[in-house]
């Protein structure tokens, strides 16, 4: 038989109109709980694998042994992820195990990832799956924290998961007991381990906590750990937690030794800054006993926590109080080197009055 | 036949109307034409010799054009017309050239370092250009005379000054058309350079490179005064001392001022920005941008990137009216 190119023109003119039919009819079935075919499951396996290793290759992981990532990770991984995918105290709820796919179970699946696409796939989610991208697009920083935790979790038990997440979220309608002792579980300062990437709050203004909070609630200061956190308290709270924190005396972070010739540098930043490289004194603003109580107090709080902070003020990624682009502005010839002179000299600063 | 006489005759005389209004711009606080300097006035002398020479050369090669038209009765020989070209067209114009260069030459500064010594002791001034404003450094280590101040320059009459030219960014270029200049101000280097001002009063300096988007919003005040009064102002400069815990210096302190800006007497001591010592008593704030009024200030530290695009300064929308407006008044009773 031979075939015109009438019945060409035929079929390629009724295709669009079968394939709209097709799904304006809803014969396609999008139902989770009937599953993906197998081939299906394997092809969409096939692409994810492909796209996270190559999406990876142009990253390259911090440091990330140090134990002063993993508290925070793991309490947000008991408000955000545990939901899904379980944890080492839990085993997966069934929410999780209902997806299509499931979630897996984390201590099974890390090993076969490395450090680089594990960041990939927690800051940018995964399409077509449940897995959500992070809450912040510019915190990096919080992620590789989670990475660090990812990494421990196939030898880690259930006491020490619970040890390191602490309490848990206090939810709406919770005591304001339950809800300080769910900020404790990172931000008390016999909770912090290592260098931390948690600010201890303790001694901090009551003003300054407060625009903080409402900062992270309004998204006014990307962080996908404390947007999460705040996103479980009731706003009426705020200001009892900033009065709360407030009222506690300042207990400073614990610091390692570090190279005088850095705390010099450091503290000849602080205290007159650097004219020439437009660089303001620090003290102009912090620490001054006058000085305005939107302005966070600097002195003992751990230099993981500052450095990473004035990243995100160099990068121009950290928002905060109605005052956080005049500290952008500030800090934006600041050098590496700086930071981490800055920070330690911070960090010290109790030790050395 | 049109009525052509009806038609308006205005247009060939336009230019006639619109001189008067150019020349008035010829006067005033901004203008080499008036000058009110030594530098100002040699410069302008150069120019009214070469503008008349010129005049005179151009009638004569006119009247020598026409001459050549008419006549044609008188034949030059071959030897006396390759003497008329030799004397009249290379040797003459050549001397006068000469002589014009020799002129403009020892008019510049580098050609009579006298005027320009570059000593570091003595009196002078260290001139800053910074996008988009000007620090200026008073310094007299034999007189223990040290203060800065920014975008007003006071000059005693009848004395010569010597500058220190430089930049922090990029290249500025120093320029007061009534007294003197201009020399270029570049990043890492120091240029030197004197100025004898001649007449009191008040001048405008803009900065003459483009510098960057304010380039045209970055100019000085000058205000020339008689030596007595001059001596006075340094004095009082120099030895300045001002009540500490004043509502205004605390609100200064409180929202972070005090990083960049110095009030001398005060505990405000930061340095990247302009000095607001005497800023109540400057003629215009933002670098010659806005008249100096509360108000003004009061805009500027609200929104300076609306005054100003491209400003260093970050802008203050948080602070409360209340507080900008003490604030502001603050600034503007700083004399």
């Amino acid at each position: 038989m031979r075939i015109g190119w009438k019945s060409i023109v035929a079929v390629v003119a009724g295709l669009p109109v079968a394939g709209f039919l097709v799904i304006q009819l809803g014969l396609i079935d999008v139902r989770a709980s009937t599953g993906h075919w197998q081939v299906t499951d394997w092809f969409l396996h096939w692409v994810m694998r492909s796209s996270v290793t190559a999406a990876a290759g142009s990253t390259e992981a911090p440091p990330l042994d140090d134990p002063g990532l993993l508290p925070a990770a793991a309490a947000h991984f008991e408000t955000g992820c545990a939901v899904c995918h379980g944890s080492p105290a839990a085993k997966r709820p069934p929410i999780g195990l209902a997806m299509l796919p499931p979630a897996p179970d984390l201590a099974h699946v890390v090993g076969s990832w490395s450090n680089e696409e594990l960041f990939e796939i927690v800051k940018h989610g995964v399409r077509y799956s449940g897995m959500p991208a992070w809450p912040s697009q510019s915190r990096a920083d919080e992620v590789w924290a989670l990475v660090a935790l990812l990494r421990e979790m196939p030898s880690m038990n259930a006491a020490h998961y619970r040890n390191l997440a602490g309490a848990p979220p206090a939810g709406r309608g919770a005591t304001i007991e339950a809800r300080i002792a769910y900020c404790d579980s990172c931000h008390a300062a016999d909770r912090q381990v290592g260098n931390s990437v948690v600010p201890i709050l303790s001694g901090q203004s009551e003003a300054y906590l407060l625009a903080s909070l409402q900062a992270y609630h309004d998204g006014d200061r990307p962080s996908g750990i404390m947007e999460t956190a705040v996103s479980t308290v009731d706003d009426t709270d705020f200001s009892k937690l900033a009065a709360h924190y407030a009222r506690q005396s300042a207990v400073p972070a614990s610091v390692s030794a570090t190279d005088p010739v850095v705390l010099r540098r450091g503290e000849t930043l602080a205290v007159s800054g650097d004219p020439a490289r437009k660089i303001p004194a620090c003290a102009a603003c912090h620490g001054t006993g006058r000085s305005n109580p939107l302005f966070p107090r600097l002195d003992g709080l751990s230099s993981r926590y500052l450095a990473s902070q004035l990243r995100l003020f160099v990068s121009g990624e950290r928002g905060g109080t109605s005052y956080h682009h005049i500290m952008a502005a500030a800090v934006q010839d600041l050098e590496e080197a700086d930071i981490d002179a800055l920070a330690a000299y911070y960090a010290h600063l109790p030790d050395r009055q | 036949m049109p009525p052509t006489e009806n038609r308006p005759r205005a247009k060939p005389h336009l230019p006639l109307f619109i001189l008067p209004f150019c020349l008035a711009g010829c006067s005033g606080s901004q203008s080499a034409l008036s000058p009110a300097g030594e530098e100002a006035s040699s410069i302008y002398l150069l120019l009214i010799v070469t503008t008349c020479g010129a005049a005179v050369i151009w009638c004569l090669v006119t009247a020598l054009l026409v001459y050549a038209g008419r006549s044609r009765r008188h034949v030059y020989s071959a030897g006396a017309g390759q003497k008329l070209i030799l004397w009249g067209g290379a040797i003459l114009p050549t001397s006068i050239l000469c002589l014009l260069l020799g002129y403009a030459l020892w008019l510049m500064p580098a050609t009579r370092p006298w005027l320009t010594n570059n000593e570091t002791s003595g009196f002078r001034i260290e001139a800053t250009g910074e996008q988009y404003w000007w620090r200026f450094a008073y310094r007299d280590a034999e007189n223990g005379i040290s203060f800065d101040t920014a975008n007003e320059l006071r000059l005693p009459v009848g004395e010569r000054i010597r500058f220190a030219l430089r930049a922090s960014d990029v290249i500025h270029s120093f320029w007061i058309p009534s007294l003197g200049g201009k020399m270029d101000m570049i990043p890492g280097r120091t240029n030197f350079f004197s100025l004898e001002a001649t007449r009191p009063g008040i001048y405008r300096a803009p900065c003459a490179e483009f510098c960057g988007t304010s380039h045209a919003l970055m100019a000085f005040t000058v205000v020339v005064m008689e030596k007595e009064p001059f001596r006075e102002w340094m004095e009082r400069q120099t030895n300045l001392l001002r009540p500490r815990e004043t509502e205004g210096a605390r609100l200064f302190a409180r929202h972070g001022c005090a990083a960049c800006h110095t009030i001398r007497g005060t505990q405000a001591r930061g340095r990247i920005g302009p000095d607001l010592t005497d800023i109540g008593a400057r003629q215009t704030i933002a670098a010659g941008t806005l008249a100096n009024t509360a108000e003004n200030i009061a805009r500027f530290i609200r929104a300076p990137h609306a005054v100003k695009p491209g400003v260093k300064m970050p802008a203050f929308p948080m602070i409360p009216q209340a507080e900008l407006t003490a604030l502001a008044a603050y600034l503007k009773g700083l004399q």
